[in-house]
């Protein structure tokens, strides 16, 4: 998708105006419907607890413990990102750099700003969690 | 692509924390760093690096991996106390300096008289302060130091605060208005004397 190599670098400095993809045969089949089936096939919204048997009941608090400290850092390095510039890494080597906004509960979608696209500079844009490798950012 | 790692759990995911890690998440691509958290959500590593520059200081560069992508992790080593110190500050919030007692005491009583002003009902509890019988404020009583389960008193009492004026300026104000004060009485002292002196030819 990123054309590299000999092409001269556009100067993406200006917002490209919003593009409207074509219509899927349902109404709402841009990926992001909760209910369509590929949503559902690809994109857990939560991971349950594990299930825990009647050995290691007492387990259970141990691992909500541990879940909470984990969601607590995250959430607080989540805090940190916002509004600082992180690159993103993607399928079939896409690379792109963005303005990081919030991501939802589920880290199923990340809103970014100034998005900087082969095709320019998408102004707001909804990145899918699924699409993303990794992402980094200077702390 | 979900590997093992995804389903491992909490449990297992915490023991990997403040180790450096190495993940592989292609056949030709792997990251390392110091691995500061995963979120029990989506499986992702939070991996840091850092950069001691001469001249920036410590900075440090941070990667999120996406749990999906990941296909294997390798413990590489484990942090030393300074770097697992290092890691577990990195993102906390600046914790101010703890206050000496009686400029608590002062900034509990500024707060308190700055509702009172604002004709919000305000009990002191000890160290606390007890507001509407439904919000709590603790030391150094910030907007962030209130709790309530009441979302509206909540909202509404930070804003209040996060308004009152700083004490500072209410004593240079204080200041000001006794300068003002004993300006004025010299100003109608001088006044008297001269209609004294008008008055009473013969004290010229």
């Amino acid at each position: 998708m990123q054309i590299t190599g000999g092409n001269k670098k556009l100067n993406m400095a200006t917002p490209v105006s919003v593009l409207r993809l074509p219509k899927g045969p349902d109404p709402n089949s841009r990926g992001f419907d909760p209910k369509s089936p590929r949503f559902i096939a690809l994109c857990r919204t939560s991971i349950p607890t594990s299930a825990v048997s009647e050995a290691d009941v007492e387990q259970l608090p141990k691992e909500q413990h541990a879940r909470s400290v984990l969601r607590e850092s995250f959430l607080r390095c989540l805090l940190s990102v916002t509004n600082k510039k992180v690159q993103f890494h993607m399928y079939e080597r896409v690379k792109v750099e963005a303005t990081f906004g919030a991501s939802d509960i589920d880290v199923m979608n990340f809103q970014v700003s100034d998005l900087h696209t082969p095709i320019g500079v998408q102004k707001e844009a909804l990145i899918r969690c699924q699409d993303v490798i990794s992402f980094s950012f200077d702390a | 692509m979900q590997c093992g790692w995804s389903l491992l759990g909490p449990l297992q995911w915490i023991r990997y924390i403040n180790k450096q890690v190495k993940v592989k998440t292609g056949k030709d691509e792997e990251h390392r760093g110091w691995l500061l958290t995963v979120d029990p959500v989506s499986a992702s590593l939070v991996l840091v690096n850092f950069h001691d520059d001469a001249v920036g200081g410590g900075r440090a560069s941070v990667q999120v991996v996406m749990g999906h992508a990941v296909q294997e992790v390798q413990v590489l080593q484990d942090a030393d106390q300074e770097t697992t110190e290092r890691l577990q500050s990195s993102f906390l919030p600046p914790r101010a300096r703890p206050l000496a007692p009686e400029q608590l005491g002062q900034r509990r009583a500024g707060v308190r008289r700055w509702l009172e002003e604002n004709r919000v009902p305000v009990q002191e509890d000890g160290e606390e302060l007890l507001v509407a019988g439904a919000l709590t404020i603790m030391a150094p009583y910030g907007p962030e130091d209130c709790c309530s389960s009441n979302q509206i008193i909540l909202d509404r009492v930070q804003r209040l605060i996060q308004s009152q004026p700083a004490a500072a300026r209410r004593a240079t104000r204080k200041r000001k208005a006794q300068q003002h004060r004993a300006r004025a009485n010299h100003a109608s002292r001088a006044q008297r004397r001269h209609h004294a002196a008008q008055s009473c030819p013969i004290m010229a």
